[in-house]
């Protein structure tokens, strides 16, 4: 799911300086299921904007909370917040960038600010209550020649074939041997399949988009 | 739908209430509270006078809530309950408000401050009980097997009486062999009984019992599970032995305190009444003059009781000595001799027939023991008595047993600051732990003679008798609930919850939601404050009913600054030790209101927020030790939250030194009171909260 990290306070409040009836939009997909924009993530924000604003404000401020079911759905968002978004003067999104973005088309007069920002799209790991980045949804999945573990994600270089002489312990060394070595990971994982055959095959450069990029296509939804 | 009508009954408990409190006033100043219909006072609302009051009222008044404001909801509220349900009322649709133990005994010199401070307890309980809702009790089955801990006279006496109705009973010793204290006596008082034989017989039948398995050289080492369906383990030997039991009973006696420096004690010419037995009981007494000296490390300032057999020894054993060799010279020192009932002051009458002298002497003025003397200033006669001997014997305490704290943790029971356990309540119910399907008897609880040990034995084992009988039992429905609409199907409840009482469970659509086992959810609430849905709800502690009391806290306004603190404490520990410090009439200021949650890992963020938009100057957290939490990690949820509460504030503008979190223990009012003290003079310092509208 797409993972996303509460802003600063004090970097909400400036974004909402000025603003006077605020809406903040929880989202019940993944920003909710992270506990970091559900709704009680949106009631808890709105409690400390009007203690803050209580407390150091010149003016009073009304702030409104509420979720939809997943923002980035357009009609949900246009539907869930038409009657709330008409009493706001701002909108505070804690889904993630596109539900920033689709509550900002959905409501083109209003101002809409993030009050996250989108890390990454990763995956809950309960034991120790963590969240891993894990895709970075580049559109060409290889996944099946490694065993399941992304190379292009969690090798820091991006390696195609690794390991580089970067890994110690299977620690790499970007990042202060913090995290585990993708590459040792794959060839565990292919040496326990007995696929390492997988492992020593070479891997031809694959060529990654840069700046300037092309917005992918619009996948068609499918009906069926 | 129905009006809400409140009933508010006011006690006085006597002059406990009545003696500090204005009641009068507090009476009409119920009367004008929203929704109140009808509100008296009386002496004792827990008498039959009082109860038939309240459920008159709920007759004729047509009260759908009931209030009692009295002594503590630890103690009574299951009686105010099953009055209500007499009456034809939901018993959750009755409150409780504090006013005794966490008012009018904690605050005996400041009558006026202190009624005030019971208005604004009223108000807080008649917002609570506007919204309560009914419930409906939740029943459970027992498994039909007691655990009983320790095999002296009680544990043993227990076993059998619980044997003898037909249920299995496990009985624990940590020594090798069971008898417990009583392997030591000599002859019993009044009857002269012979100590190993009574002991020998118990054994013998306990042993060839076969409802009984004993296990001896073992020790309780965890015990998980619930009320009816406990799962214990049991260590012997190094080997943990599983153990189903639907009730447990704590019998781990107590030993004698062991006078190391004190009046020369050295085991050989000077020694404690319970060496005394085992010199007269291995024929090893030879001494023409004994000097016996009572209350040796009782009545003190650090062990503040009466141990009450030991005066009964000493004459016993005085008696015995003047039997067996009528030459023997016998003295004995006392501070005030406790010969109470008619058995025992018989004893004390005969001793005197046998010629054994009694001198009073003051703990100002000790006795000095000498090398074949001691001095002793008689304090009727205003002289020095040096007197002759060549044994003396120390009369010394009973002393918990330095396992018991240990025990306690692991039971989630209390002890008393000397470490006996503390029952859960002194006259209602003095064979109970306040935590359902655990009993006590003995001297575990304090110092008691064989007979009482016996009787107590005889009561813990029909009490405990009654849930296995019964088969099943009702639970409170205070259990958490999820809104099947609300739930996003994160999992993070599952994740918190220390009992595996809610799941991700596929619904009829094929949705994952979450749902709550009503009978392995013991009630913490943390999920509630977990889920990023609000979808959980805690039943009888509901996030409006909670923050009804907190807005209505301090609404009297106050001329002048004085510091506010709302207290969020959990019902097992915190909430316990504010009462004891009542019980101990432990003074603190009257600047605090406490609300009442299961746990502390029921503190919503939301709660502390509204506490302070509605006035407070402070608030405190306060629950069970680290690693003590009645709900397992409760508290561990709620520091972590208070950590993050605090840097909210300060992002806020608001000081985070006004919220502070403390673990108080049920045995720690003294704690407690420290607390509220220390904190009102923090605060008075920092001054009133820039929440706080000044002149309000």
């Amino acid at each position: 799911m797409i993972v996303v990290k509460p802003k600063l306070f004090e970097e909400i409040r400036s974004m909402l300086q000025g603003h006077e009836r605020i809406l903040i939009v929880g989202c019940d997909g993944c920003a909710g299921i992270y506990e970091t924009g559900g709704l009680r993530q949106a009631e808890i924000l709105k409690q400390r904007l009007e203690l803050a604003q209580e407390i150091k404000g010149d003016r009073k401020i009304s702030v409104r909370a509420l979720t939809v079911l997943r923002q980035c759905d357009d009609d949900v968002v246009a539907n869930s917040l038409r009657e709330a978004v008409g009493e706001a003067d701002a909108i505070l999104s804690l889904g993630c960038g596109v539900g920033v973005q689709t509550i900002a088309d959905a409501f083109e007069d209003k101002p809409v600010f993030p009050g996250n920002n989108t890390e990454f799209v990763g995956m809950m790991d309960r034991s120790q209550e963590k969240l891993f980045e894990r895709c970075h949804a580049c559109g060409d999945c290889i996944l099946d020649q490694f065993g399941g573990i992304c190379p292009i994600t969690r090798c820091a270089k991006g390696l195609l074939n690794g390991p580089c002489g970067g890994q110690v312990k299977g620690k790499c060394e970007v990042g202060r041997y913090t995290n585990d070595c993708a590459w040792v990971l794959i060839w565990k994982r292919l040496k326990q399949r007995g696929k390492l055959d997988q492992f020593t095959k070479f891997r031809p450069f694959r060529t990654r988009q840069h700046s300037p990029k092309e917005l992918k296509l619009a996948i068609t939804v499918s009906k069926g | 739908m129905e009006d809400t009508r409140i009933g508010v009954f006011v006690c006085r408990c006597g002059t406990n209430i009545g003696g500090f409190l204005d009641v009068p006033a507090l009476v009409e100043y119920a009367k004008g509270l929203p929704n109140v219909v009808f509100s008296q006072e009386s002496l004792y609302t827990c008498s039959e006078a009082g109860l038939t009051g309240i459920k008159k009222a709920i007759a004729e008044q047509r009260l759908n809530r009931v209030i009692v404001a009295s002594c503590t909801p630890r103690t009574h509220e299951p009686l105010f309950r099953s009055t209500c349900k007499e009456a034809g009322l939901n018993p959750y649709l009755f409150e409780f408000v504090n006013i005794r133990d966490q008012c009018s005994w904690v605050h005996m010199r400041e009558t006026e401050k202190a009624t005030e401070k019971a208005k604004d307890l009223i108000r807080m309980g008649v917002a609570r009980a506007r919204l309560l809702e009914p419930q409906a009790e939740i029943q459970g089955e027992v498994v039909p097997s007691a655990l009983v801990i320790g095999g002296g006279i009680a544990g043993m006496t227990c076993a059998l009486s619980i044997a003898d109705r037909g249920f299995e009973v496990t009985l624990v010793e940590r020594e090798t062999g069971l008898g417990g204290l009583l392997r030591n006596l000599y002859k019993l008082y009044p009857t002269q009984e012979d100590a190993s034989e009574l002991i020998e017989a118990k054994i013998h039948e306990v042993k060839k019992n076969r409802n009984i398995e004993v296990l001896t050289s073992a020790t309780v080492t965890e015990v998980k599970g619930f009320f009816g369906n406990y799962d214990v383990t049991i260590k012997q030997e190094g080997k943990n032995i599983p153990l189903r039991a639907g009730v447990i009973v704590v019998a781990t006696g107590a030993e004698e305190f062991k006078p190391i420096g004190m009046y020369g004690y050295d085991g050989i010419n000077v020694v404690t009444q319970l060496e005394l037995d085992k010199m007269l009981k291995e024929g090893k007494f030879d001494a023409k003059n004994v000097v016996m000296i009572q209350c040796v490390g009782a009545r003190d300032e650090k062990r503040n009781y009466c141990s009450r057999v030991c005066c009964m020894s000493a004459l016993n054993n005085a008696i015995t000595i003047s039997e067996r060799s009528p030459e023997a010279k016998t003295f004995i020192l006392y501070r005030d001799m406790q010969t109470y009932g008619t058995s025992y002051e018989d004893l004390y009458r005969k001793a005197r027939e046998k010629g054994i002298v009694f001198v009073k002497y003051s703990p100002q003025k000790p006795p000095v023991v000498n090398e074949g003397v001691v001095d002793v200033l008689d304090e009727f006669l205003g002289e020095e008595l040096h007197l002759p001997c060549d044994l003396v014997v120390l009369s010394t305490p009973m002393i918990a047993h330095p396992d018991s704290v240990e025990l306690a943790k692991i039971l989630k029971i209390p002890v008393d600051e000397y470490g006996f356990f503390l029952e859960a309540h002194v006259k209602l119910r003095p064979l109970d732990f306040a935590t359902d399907g655990v009993y006590l008897c003995g001297s575990a609880h304090w110092p008691s003679t064989v007979s009482e040990s016996i009787a107590q034995a005889y009561g813990a084992a029909s009490r405990a008798s009654i849930p296995m009988s019964k088969r099943r039992v009702t639970a409170e429905p205070i259990i958490s609930a999820v809104d099947q609409e609300k739930c996003i199907g994160c999992g993070v409840c599952e994740m918190v919850c220390p009992y595996s009482a809610i799941k991700l469970t596929k619904s009829t659509e094929g949705r994952w939601i979450s749902q709550t086992n009503e009978v392995m959810c013991k009630g913490c609430g943390t999920c509630a404050v977990s889920c990023p849905a609000t979808a959980i709800r805690m039943r009888h502690f509901q996030n409006e009913q909670v923050l009804a009391q907190v807005r209505v806290a301090f609404l009297t306004p106050a001329k002048e600054f004085e510091p506010r603190i709302l207290a969020f404490t959990c019902n097992w520990c915190s909430y316990a030790g504010a009462d004891l410090a009542g019980v101990s009439r432990i003074q603190y200021p009257p600047n605090v209101r406490i609300i009442r949650l299961m746990c502390s890992g029921r503190v919503d963020p939301i709660f502390v927020f509204e506490a302070f938009r509605s006035g407070a100057d402070g608030v405190l957290i306060s629950g069970c030790h680290p690693g003590d939490c009645h709900y397992v990690l409760g508290n561990r949820w709620s520091e972590a939250r208070y950590k993050v509460i605090r840097s909210w504030l300060n992002e806020a503008g608001l000081e985070p030194e006004r919220l502070r979190l403390a673990w108080i223990s049920a045995s720690e009012g003294g704690k407690f009171a420290t607390v509220v003290t220390e904190m009102v003079a923090e605060l008075r310092k920092m001054g009133p909260s820039p929440l706080r509208r000044l002149g309000s």
